[in-house]
């Protein structure tokens, strides 16, 4: 399992994901308020998956 | 215990200075626990009020924001530019320190106090104009919570900076020993990741 605190560049790298998924659920929102959902669903997914290594 | 053991354990006394050894009760390292700890901790302060936000705003059907008030999300627009910035110039300051250019950590770490510095004041700025107080509302209330539990974080987030500052300008990093800047480099991304999602939820959605 990712630790996105062991390190400053694991915690850097994870807050530019972070970004990048909060701009994916903004413009997903933006067109829809269910594609948003989907969009912070599919974000949340990936995240996880990424902390799971 | 035969004479012989209890010489050993006299030799032994003499090469161990300080507090004895600590008995590990759990598997998981101390500073693993202590750090698993304390996102626990932090996730669970910061539900609690996303919590209300999202009863607020969901169960409750609350408008967001609610007339006549408005939010400035052009203001917190720059001050989220501001703080992603300023996690990058964290990151070059902890990338310099361990190539060895001082420079580059002296400027990237007070960089990134200075752009927090201006964060914490815009926001300040931001509520003294917003119009609304905590008391109108359930809206308002949320939303100072939020951005208020935020800016403390940013708070603690800048004293550990201005003592990083001072301790780099005086000296005490090297490329070998940078411990100082790691650990403050980790808590300040981890307040830009709190703040993104705050700016999300509260600004743009």
């Amino acid at each position: 399992m990712r630790n996105p605190i062991r390190s400053e560049a694991e915690a850097f790298r994870f807050l530019l994901l972070v970004v990048a998924g909060a701009i994916v659920i903004a413009v997903c929102a933006a067109l829809n308020t269910w594609l948003g959902v989907a969009g912070a669903v599919l974000v949340l997914g990936g995240l996880a998956a990424w902390l799971r290594g | 215990m035969t004479t012989l053991e209890h010489a050993e354990g006299l030799a032994h006394d003499d090469e161990h200075h300080g507090p004895p050894e600590p008995q590990y009760s759990s598997r998981v390292h101390p500073s693993v626990l202590g750090m698993f700890l304390f996102i626990g901790s932090e996730i669970m302060l910061f539900g609690a009020f996303f919590t209300a936000y999202f009863f607020v705003r969901v169960v409750a059907g609350t408008a967001w924001p609610t007339p006549p008030f408005h939010l400035p999300v052009f203001v917190a627009l720059i001050n989220t530019c501001i703080l992603v910035t300023s996690s990058f110039t964290m990151h070059w300051s902890l990338q310099s320190i361990k190539r060895g250019n001082v420079f580059g950590m002296r400027a990237g770490i007070l960089l990134t106090f200075l752009m927090g510095l201006t964060f914490l004041i815009s926001q300040g700025r931001e509520y003294s104009r917003a119009g609304f107080a905590p008391k109108d509302g359930a809206f308002a209330t949320i939303f100072y919570c939020l951005t208020g539990l935020h800016g403390a974080h940013v708070f603690v987030g800048l004293s550990i900076l201005l003592f990083m500052t001072i301790r780099a300008f005086r000296g005490h990093f090297s490329p070998e020993n940078h411990h100082g800047v790691e650990l403050a480099g980790i808590y300040w991304h981890f307040v830009d990741v709190m703040w993104i999602v705050v700016f999300l939820t509260v600004y743009v959605l």
